[in-house]
């Protein structure tokens, strides 16, 4: 039993070591979406150190991305591919818009903020924030992706 | 020498765990140095491995329109493959297959294998990308295997004898064909087929990550991503590994015999895979297409003439 469970443990660390991110666009009008991309493409801000990999497919996910304000247009299909992401999974809100809506706040057609319908983790606010700031909140979600695995 | 063909030559040694540690070891050299040739740190070298970890302790969830048996045991079926195919390839100066393994001809069909259960896979998850990639999957296929039968028929033609372990016996007495200009048109059809048959990018034209969201591998998350993943860490090691006995097998015996294996495989990984996606984009599927059937056929074509006129 404490062989297994020591086993369990180690197999735990490592897999904390292999995040993957999913990147939800709700809407959002380009710029988060285009500072997400700086991190993992440009040298200087290179995810893949975190052993972290954008992937393409929601099944592949362990962390999502969500920026935009969520819109009535999109938000049936971001609830859709949202419970597409196996669990266990840790929601990173990149961008003041699925925080509070930010310029688009009073808007009829937005359904911000995003957490009344997503359990939202960890917020990274800014418009658009910087990608040391996305960084950051992708390393937070680690150290709690690190506790759901 | 080693010549076995019980359970452990598959499971163990030549096969099995070892030939998965070095298959995840080359995809991690593959990802670390390309990182740095783009001016980034990139993932640790141990990177395949902790993501396999991580996979396996992932949930798999399957499609509802998905026909479940056919969805789950594709991933299955290819590992599985792939662990066979691995015990086939000798290790020059290491280790021989057992002749009633299987020979060259056997090999090749289970090289086809992966290719299969991608589709077979694809198809069944029921997802529209999935069937996309079935179909660029299946003309890739096609384009590719033509060259890789004429190479491999040219270089049994000029050995006699469809068994790797004569052909690597006849390069020890003859010299290596690597040096042999006869062998140089089937060599660079060889050169242009192992990408293709790794599905990199300029040939990862069925699991496209930014057009087709990987196409057969979409729907596939958890334990059943990750034995796609342990089956294609393990076909690197069966082609490069085929590729060395082919054309360079000529090694030293014994520990520095595998230790030469090794390089040369990280050489063919370096050269083949890691250097060219870096620097190429990715063909459409009727550009790749065309390619194979001009320049690798033709060149094996005239492989296997050269070597019957020879």
């Amino acid at each position: 039993m404490t062989l297994l469970q020591t086993l369990t443990e180690k197999a735990r660390q490592l897999a904390v070591r292999s995040p993957w991110i999913y990147r939800i666009n709700a809407g959002s009008c380009n710029g988060c979406d285009v500072e997400c991309a700086t991190t993992a493409l440009i040298p200087r801000y290179d995810v893949e150190r975190l052993g972290c990999q954008y992937c393409g497919s929601p099944r592949h996910a362990d962390i999502v991305l969500i920026t935009g304000p969520l819109t009535t247009r999109v938000k049936e299909d971001v609830l859709r591919v949202f419970a597409e992401v196996p669990d266990p999974k840790v929601t990173v809100a990149v961008g003041v818009c699925p925080i509070s809506g930010g310029i688009f706040r009073e808007s009829y057609a937005v359904h911000a903020p995003v957490d009344q319908y997503l359990p939202v983790d960890i917020n990274v606010p800014g418009c658009p924030p910087r990608p040391q700031a996305i960084i950051e909140g992708v390393a937070q979600a680690i150290a709690l992706w690190r506790e759901r695995i | 020498m080693l010549a076995s063909n019980t359970p452990l030559a598959v499971l163990l040694f030549p096969g099995g765990l070892f030939a998965l540690g070095l298959g995840l070891m080359l995809k991690g050299l593959d990802r670390r140095v390309a990182a740095r040739l783009q001016g980034r740190v990139g993932p640790p070298l141990a990177q395949p491995f902790y993501d396999l970890v991580k996979l396996g302790r992932k949930r798999t969830m399957v499609p509802d329109i998905a026909a479940q048996p056919v969805f789950l045991g594709a991933p299955l079926i290819g590992a599985v493959t792939m662990l066979l195919a691995a015990a086939l390839v000798p290790i020059p100066g290491v280790y021989a297959p057992n002749p009633m393994l299987g020979d060259l001809l056997v090999l090749l069909y289970l090289l086809a294998v992966p290719a299969v259960v991608l589709m077979i896979g694809g198809s069944a998850s029921g997802s529209p990308f999935g069937a996309i990639g079935f179909s660029r999957e299946m003309a890739l296929m096609i384009a590719y295997e033509g060259p890789l039968v004429l190479v491999v028929a040219a270089v049994a033609l000029r050995t006699g004898s469809f068994s790797l372990n004569d052909i690597v016996a006849y390069q020890k007495a003859h010299g290596s064909f690597l040096f042999d200009p006869v062998m140089w048109p089937a060599l660079l059809a060889f050169l242009a087929f192992y990408p293709a048959n790794l599905g990199i990018v300029p040939f990862d034209i069925p699991e496209a990550e930014t057009e087709v969201l990987e196409g057969p591998l979409l729907e596939y998350s958890g334990p059943a991503l990750g034995l796609f993943k342990v089956m294609s860490a393990l076909k690197a090691v069966v082609v490069l590994g085929l590729g060395v006995a082919l054309f360079f097998p000529l090694a030293p015996d014994g520990v520095a015999g595998l230790i030469v294996h090794a390089v040369k495989l990280v050489v063919m990984m370096l050269i083949g895979v890691t250097f060219l996606r870096v620097s190429m984009g990715r063909m459409r599927i009727d550009q790749a297409f065309s390619f194979f059937l001009k320049w690798p056929l033709a060149l094996s074509i005239a492989s296997l003439a050269i070597v019957a006129l020879a």
